[in-house]
């Protein structure tokens, strides 16, 4: 059975390179996505979630910011995100805390939408967001 | 006499000045390995996305290119106009040979050419080096620490905002007189271990390179959810990730430049050591042979 080949790469490295997996779910900016072999070639934004997939009888589950993932032929999927960790790794506690915190201070934010600062925010909230979904 | 202990104590000096170099040059080489796996590790992430935007930016007609996304827009400015945001990365530490002398010097050329032309240069330093030279600069906007291996994804992503920020003109207090139609950044390269070139990278307008080979996708693939869309997250990212990738080179070649001066210290303190200790035995010498001959001519008097 062909497999997807897959790469996970984020500026401090490559998380994940070259593994071979029957099928990967990625949270695409359009929702939920499921890649398997054979997929058609495709670029799409990713968002802060979880990304799951199996690695051998373990399933695997990464948090990741915001990025990219690109589907070449042959079933290469290359995901680059700007920041992963797996989800042993997650401290759940302090995300927890800190998506809170995240939360309550975007509830209280008065200003634009479009401003760096709500971005700032709300990407703190989705990464600590992810985390803590990875983590449960 | 005083000079045999003059010499002494200058020995003294100068081998505890070697200790110093010696141990700099040491955690330098320790680090060196460190900065540059990180540099390594961090390269795939960056030119799979220059591939990427490369491939996006590719595909859509030049002429409309710069109006696919802001940060792409090569704006026509009146002659005298023309304004230039510096971005000049240097150390927050010296005792590294010419590594921030030598961005300073280019920058600080880059400034005059660019006024006396009559066009505007502003400048973002990066490290404290850089920001005490040109600390009373006209058109220094504002000063931020040099980045570590630890702040460089933070770091990265604050002044690209902040870069961004006035190139667009969205930033606080930027009114489009000050908008710089152009964004610059300079920093060291790290090519070996023994050199660092300082490299001019323009960030704003971004100017994709051009895919090598043609594109590695053999069938043109599906944008989801539109080509214009994508390019909205990626450009940001992309810019933010050069600014990494400059980042990381600039920490492993700072190290780098670090320990090639402290070993060529070393050197110099080893050699300076063995000259000083030739002339103190000399001294010594020269004295132990006045005092016999005092002592020897002492006898014969009594003798006599």
């Amino acid at each position: 059975m062909a497999d997807v080949k897959l790469d996970i790469l984020t500026p401090l490295g490559a998380v994940r390179e070259g593994i071979e997996v029957a099928g990967v779910e990625v949270p695409g900016i359009q929702g939920e996505l499921g890649l398997l072999p054979h997929h058609e070639s495709l670029v799409t934004a990713v968002t802060a979630g979880v990304i799951r997939f199996k690695e051998g009888n373990s399933s695997v589950r990464i948090a990741v910011g915001s990025g990219f993932l690109e589907v070449k032929e042959a079933g290469r999927v290359v995901i680059l995100v700007e920041r992963a960790v797996e989800s042993s790794d997650v401290d759940a506690a302090a995300a927890k805390s800190a998506r809170d915190e995240a939360r309550k201070e975007l509830d209280a934010y008065k200003g634009s939408v479009d401003a760096p600062e709500y971005r700032a925010l709300h990407d703190r909230w989705a990464w600590n967001d992810a985390q803590v979904r990875a983590a449960s | 006499m005083a000079n045999l202990k003059e010499l002494r104590l200058r020995i003294g000096s100068v081998k505890n000045t070697r200790k110093i170099t010696s141990a700099m040059s040491q955690i330098a080489t320790a680090r060196l390995r460190r900065a540059q796996n990180a540099a390594l590790a961090a390269r795939p992430y960056g030119e799979r996305l220059q591939e990427v935007v490369a491939h996006l930016i590719g595909g859509i007609d030049p002429a409309e290119r710069s109006s696919a996304h802001p940060l792409l827009e090569a704006r026509e400015v009146a002659e005298g106009e023309e304004h230039t945001l510096y971005i000049a990365m240097t150390a927050d530490k010296g005792l590294c040979g010419g590594f921030n002398g030598n961005i300073n010097r280019s920058v600080l050329a880059t400034l005059r050419t660019e006024r006396e032309a009559g066009r505007k240069a502003s400048l973002i330093t990066i490290g404290a080096k850089g920001s005490g030279f040109f600390s009373r600069d006209e058109g220094l906007i504002s000063k931020h620490a040099a980045p570590t291996l630890d702040t460089i994804v933070e770091l990265s992503k604050a002044i690209a905002a902040e870069a961004t920020g006035r190139f667009l003109g969205t930033a606080e207090g930027v009114d489009d007189d000050d908008r710089p139609n152009r964004v610059v950044l300079v920093y060291n390269h790290f090519v070996s271990v023994l050199t660092q070139e300082v490299t001019e990278l323009q960030l704003c307008p971004l100017q994709p390179a051009e895919a090598e080979g043609g594109s590695s996708f053999q069938r043109e693939p599906v944008f989801e959810p539109s080509r214009g869309e994508i390019l909205e997250h990626l450009v940001p990212v992309t810019i933010e990730s050069m600014l990494q990738q400059a980042m990381f080179n600039s920490v492993a070649a700072e190290i780098a430049a670090r320990r090639v001066a402290m070993d060529a210290a070393t050197d110099n303190a080893s050699e300076l050591i063995a000259d000083l200790t030739l002339e103190y035995n000399r001294e010594r010498q020269a004295a132990i042979t006045s005092e016999l001959m005092e002592i020897i001519g002492g006898a014969e008097a009594l003798k006599g």
